[in-house]
């Protein structure tokens, strides 16, 4: 397909005796959302970082139609002893557009302070800026809200989703949180114990207002998704 | 005030032990060290021993820091370049202070190059291992980070691991201030021309106690002020920076 962003071909990763991920295949489309969902050491992140270069040991074969990734980092991984501004000017010398992100992302204001002065949820806030600083194709979060408190997890989530009207990205995330899957992804993909297959890839038709936790439709596919995760 | 008091408890034990000894020969009493002491202060010579004694403590400190951290900085980043420079940075750690005395006074005789040359050589590997250590123990996430990001080497290395390192040049710059005026008086003592360790060797020609006991109180002062001062610059800073020490 001319707009597939990326295509998964019987990926395998193992790490020495121990097999991990056991033939993944998957296609992303530009502007597609997906969330996996699996087991703790299924490699969820190892995949991940296949994705974003940073593992390059793998059988199967990977087609990557796309060129700048933002990575969203499970922790925050800003440079401690520099300000919010200078760890995002060190990714991206665009400050017009690190400006435009850091507003949307309400850190208007902060730009001069230490990532030790401000709270978890603006870090991660900052932890996005950078990886929609550099104009990413395809934008990979890795358990991003897992620290974070519900409100904050909600509000940043609810950033994210407006922000794509303004710029078009796919979405790769791995979560533990059917609730955060569902208002991020439009298919959800559930992973297998280790050594893990991709055994179910299911369809979120929800509209963006449906996305809301407390919805009926929202509430329905919860349960199904719950039903189908705990049967693994 | 508790300093005070742990002074006070020093000087009555050090009067109490030489009343008991009485041998001034071996240890003199506070009130002939400070009488000593204050003769010393009179005298030019001193001032002139001790500003010796403190450049050429600089020199050592600046040609150390100079030379070593770059050669840490290089065996920190890179496996090859650290097992390549450790055996050989190894022995020269291990090699006796009197071995590096004999091979400066062939070469240079005695004078100021001796005692710089023994202070770098003994403090250099210091500099060099906790530089390597310093840059080896670099959050290795943040340049994972970089990497996704295809940020230029030359911005890594400048930005995260010269960043990561500035806790560990504070804490060599402590320990070598803290060791060079030791190593300095030494080397003076043993090949010097000028210095706090050549008054030393003379004051012990003239089996002058006090003297010695007086020249080693003003070394000491030399030494923990110098420690402090740095240590308090170094810790507004790194405050001031937000970087944990």
């Amino acid at each position: 397909m001319a707009d597939t962003i990326l295509r998964v071909e019987e990926l395998k990763k193992d790490f020495g005796a121990l097999p991990v991920i056991d033939g993944w295949n998957l296609e992303l489309t530009k502007d597609e959302r997906i969330a996996m969902i699996g087991p703790s050491g299924c490699g969820k992140t190892t995949f991940l970082k296949i994705i974003a270069d940073l593992e390059r040991n793998f059988s199967g074969r990977i087609e990557k139609n796309f060129e700048k990734v933002g990575f969203v980092f499970q922790e925050s991984r800003l440079i401690p002893w520099i300000s919010v501004m200078k760890n995002l000017t060190f990714v991206s010398s665009d400050e017009e557009k690190i400006r435009f992100f850091l507003k949307a992302m309400r850190l208007e204001g902060f730009e001069n302070y230490l990532p030790s002065q401000i709270s978890g949820g603006m870090k991660q806030r900052v932890n996005l800026v950078r990886a929609l600083a550099v104009d990413p194709d395809i934008l990979i979060l890795d358990e991003p809200f897992a620290s974070l408190d519900m409100p904050v997890k909600f509000s940043i989530i609810e950033d994210i989703n407006s922000l794509r009207d303004k710029k078009r990205f796919a979405i790769i995330m791995i979560t533990h949180d059917i609730k955060e899957a569902i208002s991020m992804a439009d298919r959800i993909l559930i992973l297998s114990k280790r050594p893990s297959k991709i055994i179910e890839d299911v369809k979120i038709n929800l509209e963006e207002k449906q996305r809301d936790i407390s919805s009926t439709e929202f509430i329905k596919i919860e349960s199904i998704l719950m039903k189908k995760i705990f049967s693994i | 005030m508790k300093i005070l008091f742990g002074i006070l408890i020093f000087l009555i034990a050090w009067q109490v032990f030489s009343v008991i000894l009485n041998v001034p020969l071996i240890l003199p009493s506070p009130y002939l060290t400070f009488e000593s002491l204050s003769h010393l202060a009179v005298q030019s010579d001193t001032y002139q021993a001790i500003f010796s004694t403190v450049w050429k403590s600089l020199l050592v400190l600046l040609m150390v820091i100079a030379v070593g951290m770059p050669i840490g900085f290089l065996m920190g980043i890179n496996e090859d370049v650290y097992e390549i420079f450790r055996p050989a940075i190894t022995v020269v750690q291990a090699v006796p202070v009197i071995s590096w005395l004999a091979l400066v006074i062939f070469v240079w005789g005695i004078g100021w190059k001796g005692p710089v040359v023994i202070g770098f050589l003994s403090l250099l590997p210091i500099s060099i291992f906790t530089t390597a250590t310093g840059v080896r123990s670099t959050d290795k996430n943040l340049i994972e980070m970089a990497k996704v990001y295809r940020v230029s080497r030359a911005k890594i290395v400048k930005t995260i691991y010269l960043g990561s390192l500035i806790p560990f040049i504070f804490s060599t710059i402590e320990v070598i201030i803290g060791d060079v005026w030791k190593v300095i008086v030494v080397a003076e003592y043993l090949c010097g021309s000028s210095g706090i360790g050549v008054l030393i060797s003379w004051a012990r020609q003239y089996v002058d106690v006090p003297r010695i006991y007086a020249l080693t109180i003003i070394t000491v002062a030399l030494g923990i002020t110098s420690e402090r001062i740095v240590k308090m610059a170094f810790r507004k800073l790194l405050d001031k920076w937000q970087i944990p020490s």
